[in-house]
């Protein structure tokens, strides 16, 4: 294949932003986007609530710095000052830029772009259409990357980094719908394949595909991961699916409450209430759980969402996918009915280590969005910053590579890795004395990352959790691949992810062991309180032997100090 | 038996899912499996489908992602008609079942097939490509960022509704002209054009609407209402399509394909006669030498068979037509009036 200037891997949000930028940076450029799933279908679709910037429409007082200031507390200062502020700064002028490309935000009555309040930000600051907001901004980019002609190779599953000594050479990937293996040498490559939370299986709000494909890769290819263990749960994941009711249903003005009927949240953040940022919301849900003040049914135990009061219009225009989600997934109208919800794993904090411009210690290599970490979700990411951050540092990833791409000279693929990833992956459809089924080790993993490593850790049961992921690696040796054809073979594909999810889980594992502190989405029962002292700090993890090694890295400070985080 | 058992026998029963498989690889034609498995109540096809590949048959291919009817990516064939897995649930397919017990699972139509349940969606993207599927904006490229666009309610609302569309190609697969013609426009994008057309900020709408009206295009639809029906989000589809043949009508008037000849035709008689005058309908809509070349053959066959319409004169004004041309010239009249509003901008 031709040599490329930029390969982009995943069509979300922040891919696409990032084809877009290169292309707008420099029109030369031979640029592909290569995703394992039509682009128009990635998760950034199922973004409900909003994305956040300091527009100042709804709230006239608000500014960019009390956007970084609430970012920076509700990451509980673990993220990158400097990152922090190149996304806040960038905020209003993105969220504009998709309004002047056709993104149908909701409008206020001046007809200017609507914001809704938000958890843990201090100003109705989230600008959002309806309950889709996600979903229309991944339209208009899709819309804008056809418009401009970008090449897009769809249903193409990313399988390795070829690299050369310190630089990589490009992309291995398998076309899905052949089934061949083919190579693409490019001078850059940005991953931008969103978050790993998957791992969590069925608890957790992400769509299936969401398997770390991009973190894993880059970690085999010895770049380094950055703060694995924050795993953000989400408050109001529905009882039986785990799927998500948006932060903006208690923007909106939701209640949560217990079997007792009462709004528990006073006791948690008693001005916040349930406006409190996610970490504390999700321990609030779970404490009253573990305290016997939960309902209890067949498929677990939970509390209620409240919306009755907003009334049926408020539900019917500002969340009607919501609705209909409550009606379909758990025959509830919360126009008449509350919603039963618990916690769900949603979103990862951590991920491929990066610089402030998308770029890895690999040369040639960036990340942007949930695939990557800046950090500026630190230990906790504030609802409406996801968007916002796929979309900023998307288009910054791919600035940086159009711009980098042309110091570097162009590359070329060995045969010989092609044949040798041809032969790795026909093994797993050997006939096998014994074999294992990928979907039971699918949901071990999902089971033992729940019970030892969700929401409230120990030392005693997280390294309960280590061993039975290392048990489940054993075991992942004896996996079989029944289907032997080329053509479309999720179960091929299903496996290859379950490969990806078991070497990240390790590292989620190790990172939340050796953290000893509480901070954001990381609580230690066995270390309650933070420490600043021993743990302002990013973990850092690199492969070797097939297991993590753990590093650190010091977190960039600017104008804000360490401050304890109430709300 | 007791009020508990009874309950329980409800909440859990044996389904067979027959479904669809073709692996171009091995087989010569497309056969059916079925998968007999037991399922509790208040489960999803799309569920009870990733079971049967977890436990019964890992070489069952299908396409899911987001499982919350976002993504649009699990689109099937269900019962003979199109929908999404994900939010489907098997007890009320039980109830629309031809055969009790028996749920029938098949691949979306229209689109060409790759693998069991897993069609090819690179025509559709190819359509949304042809017909200019994307917001022109009105603001030069150097421009954006500095300035959001001033957007009223009733500017919002114009297109709020078809942003819904997930492009799960459900629309496609159930419409009849696709069936016939696979390079029919399709009523996905029909729809995602009339949005662009409609959107305040878009710049090329007289450009997209010259596509739209060529052949193969908006004026190709029969207004069979499978694609509003059968949408997943509950789109006015139709709509889209009324809204964009009237703004063609009213900006382009009659001239650009035989559909919309046609359609002249039929609101020509309407008004004059409150009925159709069949015998010069081809002419009207195709002209006289293609209706000679086309029509005669049959046209004799209808004289010996005595199955002629009646000659233009005998075609007689139905009773109360006054009435009808008020109701009529009221009708029509909001079309003229939106697109003035329209061009008054």
């Amino acid at each position: 294949m031709k040599p490329f200037d930029i390969v982009i891997v995943g069509g979300g949000g922040a891919g696409l932003y990032a084809a877009m930028e290169a292309m707008k940076t420099n029109p030369g450029l031979n640029i592909a986007v290569l995703s394992k799933i039509y682009p128009n279908r990635s998760h950034t679709s199922a973004a409900q609530g909003g994305a956040n910037a300091a527009l100042a429409n709804k709230a006239k007082d608000d500014t960019v710095e009390m956007h970084i200031f609430d970012t920076i507390k509700g990451s509980d200062y673990l993220a990158d000052q400097d990152a922090v502020e190149v996304l806040c700064s960038e905020a209003p002028k993105i969220i504009r830029e998709l309004d002047n490309m056709g993104t149908p935000w909701s409008r206020m009555d001046d007809k200017t772009i609507a914001q809704r309040p938000f958890g843990g930000a201090g100003r109705p600051r989230c600008c959002y259409c309806a309950d889709k907001t996600g979903h229309t901004i991944l339209q208009t980019l899709y819309e804008q990357c056809l418009r401009k002609g970008v090449i897009f190779f769809n249903e193409y599953f990313a399988l390795d980094l070829s690299v050369d000594g310190s630089r990589s050479r490009g992309l291995i990937a398998m076309n899905i719908k052949t089934g061949k293996i083919e190579a693409f040498p490019a001078k850059t490559v940005i991953f931008a394949t969103g978050g790993y939370a998957k791992m969590y299986w069925n608890r957790s709000s992400n769509a299936a595909g969401n398997t770390g494909d991009g973190q894993a890769i880059t970690y085999r290819a010895g770049i380094p991961l950055k703060d694995m263990e924050f795993v953000q749960f989400h408050p109001t994941g529905l009882r039986k699916s785990g799927l998500l009711v948006t932060e903006g249903a208690r923007g909106e003005g939701g209640y949560l409450t217990n079997a007792l009927g009462e709004r528990f949240m006073s006791r948690y953040a008693p001005e916040k209430m349930e406006l409190g940022p996610r970490d504390l919301v999700s321990r609030s849900l779970e404490t009253e759980i573990l305290e016997g003040r939960g309902f209890d049914s067949p498929a677990g135990k939970y509390l209620h969402l409240d919306l009755r009061h907003l009334g049926a219009d408020i539900i019917k225009s500002r969340l009607p996918q919501i609705r209909e989600m409550c009606m379909y997934f758990e025959g509830v109208d919360p126009i008449d009915d509350p919603v039963p919800v618990r916690p769900t794993a949603h979103y990862s904090m951590g991920g491929i280590d990066t610089d402030n411009l998308g770029r890895t210690v690999m040369q040639g290599v960036y990340a942007a969005g949930e695939c990557g970490c800046v950090s500026v979700h630190g230990a906790n990411r504030l609802g409406g910053n996801s968007l916002l951050d796929i979309l900023v540092f998307g288009r910054i990833a791919g600035r940086a590579a159009a711009e980098e791409c042309q110091k570097f000279n162009p590359t070329s693929i060995p045969e010989g890795e092609l044949a040798e990833k041809e032969h790795e992956l026909r093994s797993f459809m050997q006939p096998k004395g014994h074999y294992e089924r990928y979907g039971a080790l699918r949901e071990e993993l999902g089971h033992t990352l729940g019970m030892n490593v969700g929401i409230f850790r120990e030392a005693s049961k997280i390294k309960l959790g280590i061993k039975e992921i290392e048990s489940l690696k054993e075991r992942f040796e004896h996996v079989r691949v029944f289907d032997t054809g080329d053509i479309y073979n999720t179960n091929l594909l299903q496996v290859l992810e379950l490969k990806n999810m078991l070497d990240l889980a390790e590292t989620v594992a190790a990172g939340a062991l050796v953290r000893e502190e509480s901070r954001g989405s990381h609580t230690r029962t066995d270390f309650p309180t933070r420490n600043d002292e021993k743990w302002h700090k990013h973990t850092i993890y690199t492969m070797e032997g097939g297991h993590p090694k753990i590093g650190y890295k010091p977190v960039t400070m600017g104008r804000y100090e360490l401050q304890e985080r109430t709300y | 038996m007791s009020d508990s058992t009874i309950q329980h026998h409800e909440e859990s029963r044996d389904v067979t899912f027959r479904v669809h498989r073709f692996n171009p690889q091995v087989d010569s034609k497309p056969y059916f499996d079925d998968y007999t498995i037991r399922l509790e109540k208040g489960i999803t096809v799309l569920r009870a489908i990733n079971y049967i590949k977890e436990h019964v048959d890992s070489s069952l291919t299908f396409r899911a992602f987001c499982q919350a009817g976002i993504c649009g990516s699990c689109a099937m064939r269900i019962n003979n008609m199109s929908k999404l897995a994900c939010t489907t649930q098997v007890w009320d397919e039980l109830d629309k079942a031809r055969e009790p017990g028996v749920i029938k699972v098949e691949p979306l139509r229209n689109l060409p097939h790759i693998k069991d349940l897993v069609v090819e969606m690179d025509p559709l993207v190819g359509k949304m490509q042809k017909y200019s599927n994307w917001v022109d904006s009105k603001m030069p490229e150097e421009q954006w960022g500095k300035k959001e666009f001033l957007v009223s309610e009733e500017e919002f609302l114009a297109y709020d509704k078809a942003t819904d569309c997930i492009l799960c190609a459900s629309c496609v697969s159930e419409c009849t002209i696709l069936r016939a013609h696979k390079e029919y426009v399709s009523p996905a994008v029909l729809l995602k054009s009339y949005r662009m057309n409609v959107d305040s900020r878009d710049a090329m709408h007289d450009q997209r609407l010259a596509g739209l009206v060529q052949d193969h295009g908006v004026w190709d639809c029969t207004h069979c209402y499978r694609c509003q029906e059968t949408c997943v989000k509950n789109i006015p589809i139709m709509d889209a399509i009324h809204g964009i043949r009237e703004d063609a009508y009213a900006s382009r008037g009659s001239k650009d394909t035989s559909g919309a000849r046609h359609a002249e035709a039929f609101m020509d008689d309407i008004e004059k006669k409150g009925k159709l005058v069949e015998a010069t309908l081809p002419i009207r809509t195709n002209g006289v030498v293609w209706t000679l070349k086309n029509l005669l053959p049959m046209a004799v066959k209808m004289v010996i068979k005595r199955r002629t319409p009646p000659p233009p004169p005998l075609v007689k004004a139905s009773k109360g037509i006054d009435a009808l041309r008020k109701e009529f010239k009221e009708m029509t009249s909001h079309v003229g009036k939106d697109h003035e509003k329209k061009s008054g901008e």
